[in-house]
């Protein structure tokens, strides 16, 4: 890549060249923009086409210094139209690899909004930002089902009897990395009052976080200091030694958090504090660099982790390199059963990072990022769902070709439900379970995965995923989502009694317009009409739908959710009363019994009752039918067979230190 | 002496005895005009391929409101498994769904025709009186129009259909709901009458200073009945002309319109079949985007040579070669 784009900027300085010998003036404004034209096909060559408009406008200005003798405006232009010249002529290439070094390298399908871990909540930024900065907690990324274990933190918090006091130990000698925003440049220890003044960032309404749901209403005194920074006239009259009685360090090593009571309808009380401090928006930040960079913080990220930011062109690509100050960290020596088959423990206690540098590539279209992992130049990609045959044989295995250039396949079951939502805020849906019941019954699901997924996904027979702790396995008999045509017609039938009438023709959003979205609405539509009940499928933009069904004037809609943490609680949190819409409860749905269980269960820790209430509670939600639940995703990610200890997560996204490039792999690669 | 006259002296006499008569005898401009397209083999069979698809998109409308039930009529109507490919059971094999993709094409095309004629006259509706007014009138008004048009082709034409279909899209018009199908002709309508209303424009203004406007103005006739019984009737030859070449184009926004996702969304379209087609080809599917580009293939061919034809037959003085037609 790069020696093509040094061929296009030779080829460009000779036409610069030829251009400035050219005398006519339209000969060389055809040339320029038949030049013009044919660079305009790119968005990176878009800067070498301004290279020649610049010119072009440069030689027209001296031309008409000449003729008209205003020898200072055709100076200004010409200084003005060179300095242009200047500017488009710096361009994002990206710096020279070294031989031996070892370089991760990705793709990001956006570019990232930025990287101040307090308020970071798209999934791109967070990849990168968890690279650079630690939480108190991390996932352990071989163990099965999901383990929190400790990461700044020296062991498990100490949790007092009535659960409501945690008093976490911090580990010593962990040093944010080496900035000019420390006195000497050299990065300071890490002290437990940073977790406070990130904490109480967060919670500081000036600087708008948008995480800070994850802590409202929960920590004592932290709602008051909120209330506080209300009345503050700017972000720098934000007191930020004020005390917050539920924050404090009692030493440098010591972080105590206290938690509410829980109120009556038990909505404070917080089990899940531990996996909050395993998010990235719970990672402490300096308070030197946030006084020292102000608002630019988003691009000047000061961290403990194992790499620090080097180069970040916006819209091209990002690089860390390795930090010098990281305190190290050894590779885990325990997995699940199978990891030591499948080579991830062939790492097991060597010093981590591996990598020396990690390089994002931000490409925005699939097919261009299947190429370059193809040549060789990405190390790992998700399957284009147009380049599927290409890739795998109907058998569920790799193509032959795919072999022979020693690709590897993984598969990786995504905790994540996808449904038709019914809107119980609708008149003819809510009181009518037959017809939600039947439309339920009408769907082939199994079809559905077949033509849609190439048959990998799971059929959804509950809402809660089979990776989850609190999956009941014996959903299935249950049979809320089988495919069954003839009791959907004997329930239309009932329906049509308790509507009174022929059932008007219901609408269903889609958020979407392309293909996919116009074939899976043929589908359900098809689906539908079997069973005699006229739908319309409605397809349009992403905003519009959100608005539509945030407003509640959707009458159905498609969607799906992933979780976040490894609790049921991202699915459940849905059919919860008090989170109607624009809550995340997008059904409207509403049911005592199942808002009670839900209430009890929040504040238990994780415990086998917690699970036994999920299941409850999933069993009360399908029984009333909100949804026809569709498909449980199964990702299919390839890599090639240098990229070592790829081993896939659901939650944690600081994985860029476990993994290992077999160089002598890579340079063996031929594309 | 008229245009008429001195096209008739250019054009050089026909032999045949049988037909001296006739050919002495005056003929209009329409009538001269057919006399030698029909004469021209290929025009005449492209424009039996024309009628046929004309009569195709005719009687599936036809079909639709009377409810009939046959043929392109049952193309939702699984027929087979999903992805078959082209066999004697199934001509054109079937898509995603195992619907049959002969009985999609056959669909389509009343999709593409009803679009390409609705469009074509919104078109012409807007371009030839506002080309009209301008070239006669000049001055002001003409400056107003030129500089609306040119704003308008200044405008990369696939970006300006996109934002009318978008713009157009769910909105209602005097209490009628624009769903897919209607924003899309709208849209190309709304934006593809600048090339009309120039041809128009320069056409009128060469023809203002013409001895038979000339007379007209003697005779003291208003303005309107100048330029709509006079100057249009003898410049809409050249409207005729400008449909027959555009109706390509119109075809083609249709397609791109629906590969984008603004066409229609439930029923089959070319577009829509090649837009599916993408995805499939990658799998091997490639009967799809086959039978859609070969309708569209057949369709744009006859009406480029028979738009080719008429222009030459309408207006003997564009033809590249003289001595086609005699």
């Amino acid at each position: 890549m790069l020696v093509s784009m040094l061929a296009i900027e030779a080829r460009n300085s000779f036409f610069l060249a030829s251009s400035l010998q050219l005398p006519a003036s339209i000969r060389v404004s055809r040339t320029t923009n038949v030049l013009l034209h044919f660079h305009f096909s790119s968005l990176r060559q878009m800067n070498f086409a301004l290279k020649f408009a610049t010119l072009e406008i440069s030689r027209r200005a001296i031309r008409l210094a000449k003729k008209k003798g205003r020898f200072l405006t055709g100076l200004i232009s010409v200084v003005f139209t060179t300095s242009l010249l200047i500017v488009a002529g710096c361009d994002g290439s990206a710096s020279v690899e070294e031989p031996n070094e070892m370089v991760l390298r990705h793709v990001l399908y956006t570019r990232i909004k930025g990287l101040d871990p307090g308020n970071m909540r798209d999934v791109y930024s967070v990849i990168v930002g968890s690279q650079i900065f630690e939480s108190l907690y991390q996932y352990h990324f071989l163990k099965r089902p999901y383990e929190l274990v400790p990461l700044l933190a020296e062991d498990m918090p100490q949790i007092s009897e009535d659960l409501l006091t945690y008093t976490i130990r911090i580990k010593k000698g962990v040093y944010f990395q080496d900035d000019r925003c420390f006195t000497g440049g050299k990065g300071r220890e890490l002290k437990a009052e940073d977790f406070v003044f990130s904490l109480k960032r967060v919670a500081d309404i000036k600087y708008l976080s948008q995480n800070w749901s994850i802590f409202d209403n929960k920590i004592v005194g932290l709602d008051e200091f909120r209330e506080y920074t209300k009345n503050c006239s700017s972000a720098e009259d934000v007191d930020y030694s004020r005390q917050v009685e539920g924050l404090t360090a009692p030493d440098d090593y010591t972080l105590v958090i206290k938690l509410k009571k829980p109120p009556q309808d038990g909505q404070a009380h917080w089990p899940q504090l531990c996996t909050a401090l395993a998010d990235i928006s719970t990672a402490p930040v300096a308070k030197e660099a946030v006084d020292y960079y102000g608002k630019d913080i988003i691009s000047h990220p000061v961290g403990t982790g194992p790499f620090k930011l080097n180069v970040w062109r916006r819209g091209s690509y990002i690089e860390l390199v390795r930090n010098p100050a990281f305190r190290g960290e050894l590779y885990p020596s325990e997995g699940e059963d199978g990891d030591a088959e499948a080579g991830y423990l062939d790492d097991a206690g060597k010093p981590i990072p591996f990598a020396d540098r990690v390089l994002w590539t931000i490409i925005n279209e699939r097919q261009p990022a299947w190429l370059l992992f193809l040549q060789g130049k990405v190390d790992a990609t998700v399957i284009p769902k147009d380049s599927f045959d290409e890739v795998m044989t109907g058998t569920g295995e790799l193509t032959p070709e795919m072999k022979q250039r020693n690709i590897r396949l993984k598969t990786f079951r995504d905790p994540s439900t996808y449904w038709v939502g019914f809107n119980m805020a609708d008149d003819v849906l809510s009181r009518n379970k037959p017809l939600r019941r039947a439309i339920s019954y009408a769907i082939d699901r199994e079809k559905f995965i077949e033509l849609f997924f190439n048959n990998r996904h799971l059929v959804a027979h509950g809402l809660i995923p089979p990776v989850m702790p609190s999956y009941n396995p014996g959903i299935k008999e249950k049979g809320y989502t089988r495919y069954d045509p003839e009791k959907a017609k004997e329930l239309l039938k009932e329906a049509e009694k308790i509507h009174g009438g022929t059932l008007p023709r219901l609408k269903i959003a889609m958020p979407g317009t392309d293909t996919w979205y116009r074939q899976f609405g043929q589908f359900l539509k098809r689906n539908l009409d079997t069973v005699g009940l006229e739908v319309e499928m409605q397809y349009m933009d992403r905003p519009t739908y959100q608005e539509r069904v945030n407003t509640k004037s959707a009458q159905m809609f498609s969607s799906g959710t992933s979780a976040s943490i490894p609790d049921a609680q991202d699915f459940l949190s849905m059919f919860y009363s008090k989170y109607q819409t624009p809550g995340r409860n997008k059904f409207n749905y509403s049911n005592p019994d199942f808002d009670r269980l839900y209430e009890k269960a929040q504040v238990l820790p994780d415990s086998g009752e917690r699970r036994r209430l999920y299941q409850r509670m999933e069993l009360i939600a399908l029984e009333d039918c909100p949804a026809a639940l569709l498909n449980h995703r199964v990702a299919y990610v390839l890599h090639h067979d240098w990229y070592k200890n790829y081993k896939q997560h659901a939650f944690a996204y600081g994985l860029s230190k476990y993994r290992r490039i077999d160089m002598a792999k890579r340079t063996a690669y031929k594309n | 002496m008229s245009e008429h006259q001195q096209i008739m002296k250019e054009v050089p006499q026909p032999v045949p005895k049988g037909r001296l008569r006739r050919a002495q005898s005056s003929r209009s401009l329409w009538a001269d005009g057919l006399r030698r397209l029909r004469r021209h083999k290929l025009a005449m069979v492209c424009s039996a391929v024309i009628v046929l698809y004309f009569l195709l998109a005719g009687s599936i409308h036809l079909a639709e409101l009377c409810g009939w039930r046959v043929g392109p009529m049952l193309w939702a109507e699984q027929v087979g498994q999903s992805y078959e490919p082209p066999s004697s059971t199934n001509l054109l094999g079937t898509d995603i769904f195992g619907q049959s993709v002969l009985r999609k094409t056959l669909y389509g095309a009343k999709i593409s025709i009803t679009v390409v004629l609705c469009a074509s006259l919104v078109s012409i509706a807007i371009g030839v009186p506002l080309g009209a007014v301008a070239g006669y009138f000049r001055g002001f008004v003409d400056e107003i129009i030129v500089w609306i048009y040119s704003t308008l082709s200044s405008i990369p034409y696939i970006l300006l259909i996109l934002a009318f279909a978008v713009v157009l899209r769910d909105k209602s018009l005097l209490g009628y709901k624009l769903t897919g199908i209607t924003a899309v002709y709208l849209a190309i309508g709304l934006t593809s009458w600048v090339g009309i209303c120039r041809l128009i424009r320069g056409e009128v203004i060469k023809h203002k200073d013409r001895e038979y406007v000339l007379a007209a103005m003697s005779y003291g006739c208003s303005r309107r009945r100048i330029i709509f019984k006079h100057l249009l009737p003898n410049v809409f030859h050249l409207v005729i002309i400008d449909f027959s070449l555009r109706f390509v184009a119109f075809i083609h926004a249709e397609v791109i319109l629906s590969f984008l996702g603004l066409g229609e969304a439930d029923r089959p379209s070319w577009g829509a079949m090649i837009n599916d087609a993408r995805i499939e080809l990658s799998r091997g599917v490639w009967w799809q985007m086959v039978a859609a580009t070969a309708a569209i293939f057949l369709l744009s061919l006859a009406l480029n040579i028979f738009g080719d034809a008429l222009r030459d037959s309408l207006d003997p003085k564009l033809t590249n070669d003289q001595n086609k037609y005699e």
